[in-house]
């Protein structure tokens, strides 16, 4: 993605019905996304009144004793989406070394778009995917453990890297190309070889895009829900008595985004209070992963002016 | 040493690519193997019977082609919209970083908050219950940012020259725009639209809440409490609870189906987004 732009076109601009609606277009949407904030603050004020700040710090999640705490879920995402990014940034990664250091480049762009065919996956594919294959090889591969069941916390894990691989891999591949060809062609013409280019060369100017990369697949993975709730959401997991222990790994529990997606939401539709905890997960979540892609779309702009600034 | 390290580097980086790709190939031949029985052509033309264990999957079909339908129409007009004051009408470098943030942020909000977002404002407050337009309308902002960023892309590497040449003749800014940018500019606004619709045509989350039903809904009669059948909801409920063998045949042929629809919508924005490519490097 190119940025906001440096190649502006000056277009006289006096006062015209194209120009009113461009601006009337550009407000509704600027509307929808500054009401969902709003609106959801709102809906779940009830909560914020009854739970207060025990909502962050609270392990049990039981409506029917209007106890609402979101530390386990949290735990969940987490622990998820940490699994997934680590094993998605080295593949990841690794691929866009190859796409943009090894491939010609014209064979560069077909096998980038065959990867990203697979971010258009739909998730719930990938969920489907994840009950009928996935489930059943970590359940023999964790056999040693002695899990309950296929549906782990390494289950959605691994299935969230397969998911966010093409977006790690060709932002990666975005960041390393920008990097000036001459340069490249300079540090092989000194006799460097293609492993010292890149690691002299290319990465030391590639490494912010490389984190706004994964930072943007981080998002994507946190809020991922279909896929997750397919293999781990049907049942409710505990906070960790041990917080580095890795037992809780091979259980089954829920993220932020696995519980919204699940029924619940239609069992607190008639109650004020429950109906407010799940509105303030939404909005747990919404911060969360609205933050993280905003940083991660500030660095990668930020990278972009250095690349002009230098 | 140096030609052993760039060996292990060239194979690393082969490997890492080639598991990446090995992926797909999995995946996509996984759904084929497992999918190809159910499709025939009454898969198509019938309706659902039996929850899902017999017939076809007419209705999810037609359901999930309103919805993107009236994602389309709903986006576009907005899409332009911002892609123009993005690169035409801001001035100001600081507020087209933020519009620019905005539509990022916007890209990255997880699905399931707009169907929370609908779930509150359609069906509760406006009382319309589960309803095609609210699929649609939820879709179509998803694909807002998808749209927009490729037709604003589009309209940053068209030829400066382009313009100059117009305002040389002496058109005015709705002439410019009507006849020279937007002319010049429609083939990343037909990308966007595809990978935009490549992308709601899949979604379950925005949808599960305020647009669609698992059986029960042919054509949409009016706005309220008319829902209509998906393929991406058909394929979430029966994955989750069928051991029924004859099910999950019917599960992998619509999953087969839904990722040939995702698929051809993808690769149809190919040759416009090829062609950009090279234009950037040779252009």
């Amino acid at each position: 993605m190119t940025g906001s732009g440096k190649n502006r076109h000056e277009i006289p601009a006096a006062w015209s019905w194209t120009q009113a609606s461009s601006w009337g277009f550009t407000g509704l949407a600027g509307v929808a996304l500054g009401s969902m904030v709003l609106l959801f603050l709102w809906q779940s004020l009830p909560l914020w009144q009854h739970a207060g700040f025990g909502f962050f710090t609270g392990e049990r999640w039981f409506y029917r004793q209007r106890e609402f705490g979101i530390l386990s879920m949290l735990y969940g995402t987490v622990v998820v989406s940490l699994i997934a990014l680590l094993l998605a940034a080295p593949v990841g990664i690794g691929a866009a070394l190859f796409t943009a250091e090894i491939l010609p480049t014209r064979w560069r762009t077909p096998v980038k778009i065959v990867i990203e065919l697979l971010a258009g996956i739909p998730s719930v594919i990938y969920g489907l995917l994840g009950i009928l294959f996935l489930r059943e090889w970590v359940y023999r591969a964790l056999e040693p453990f002695d899990p309950l069941s296929g549906d782990t916390l390494i289950t959605a894990g691994l299935l969230l890297a397969i998911m966010v691989l093409p977006t790690v891999m060709t932002l990666a591949d975005d960041a390393l190309k920008s990097v000036p060809a001459a340069q490249r062609r300079a540090a092989r013409g000194l006799g460097l070889t293609r492993a010292e280019t890149t690691f002299t060369v290319s990465l030391p100017q590639a490494w912010r895009g490389m984190i706004a990369a994964l930072l943007l697949a981080l998002g994507r993975a946190l809020g991922e829900g279909i896929a997750v709730f397919f293999v781990i959401g049907r049942q409710d997991n505990q906070w960790p008595a041990h917080l580095l222990s890795l037992r809780p790994l091979t259980e089954a529990g829920q993220t932020l985004t696995s519980k919204l997606v699940g029924a619940e939401i239609n069992l607190a539709y008639g109650d004020p209070l429950h109906w407010a905890a799940m509105v303030g997960l939404g909005l747990m979540l919404m911060m969360l992963v609205g933050g993280i892609t905003w940083l991660g779309a500030r660095w990668m702009r930020r990278k972009e002016h250095h690349a002009q600034g230098a | 040493m140096r030609r052993a390290l760039d060996r292990a580097f060239t194979f690393g980086a082969t490997t890492f690519a080639a598991l990446a790709v090995g992926v797909i190939v999995l995946i996509v031949s996984a759904l084929v193997w497992r999918g190809a029985s159910a499709i025939s052509w009454e898969f198509f033309t019938e309706q659902m019977q039996l929850v899902g264990a017999a017939g076809g999957i007419f209705y999810n079909i037609l359901g999930t082609l309103i919805l993107l339908l009236t994602a389309l129409l709903f986006s576009l007009p907005l899409a332009t919209g911002i892609a123009l004051v993005q690169s035409v009408y801001l001035r100001n470098p600081r507020t087209r970083e933020r519009l620019w943030l905005g539509l990022s942020v916007l890209n990255g909000i997880p699905s399931i908050l707009f169907g929370l977002f609908g779930l509150i404002v359609f069906v509760k407050f406006l009382g319309w219950g589960k309803s095609w337009l609210t699929g649609g309308l939820l879709l179509g902002i998803m694909m807002l940012p998808t749209v927009a960023v490729a037709l604003i892309e589009r309209i940053q590497a068209m030829p400066r020259k382009y313009v100059e040449a117009a305002k040389g003749l002496g058109l005015r800014e709705p002439q410019i725009i009507w006849s020279v940018i937007l002319p010049q500019c429609s083939g990343g606004l037909v990308t966007g639209a595809l990978l935009g619709l490549a992308r709601a045509a899949g979604e379950t989350a925005p949808i599960m809440f305020t647009a669609t039903i698992f059986a029960g809904a042919t054509l949409p009669q009016g706005i309220k409490e008319s829902p209509v059948l998906t393929l991406p909801y058909h394929i979430f409920v029966l994955a989750q609870d069928s051991f029924d063998p004859a099910v999950s045949a019917k599960v992998w042929g619509a999953a087969l189906v839904l990722l040939g629809l995702v698929m051809s919508l993808s690769l149809a924005a190919l040759p416009a987004r090829l062609r950009m490519h090279e234009e950037a490097h040779h252009g």
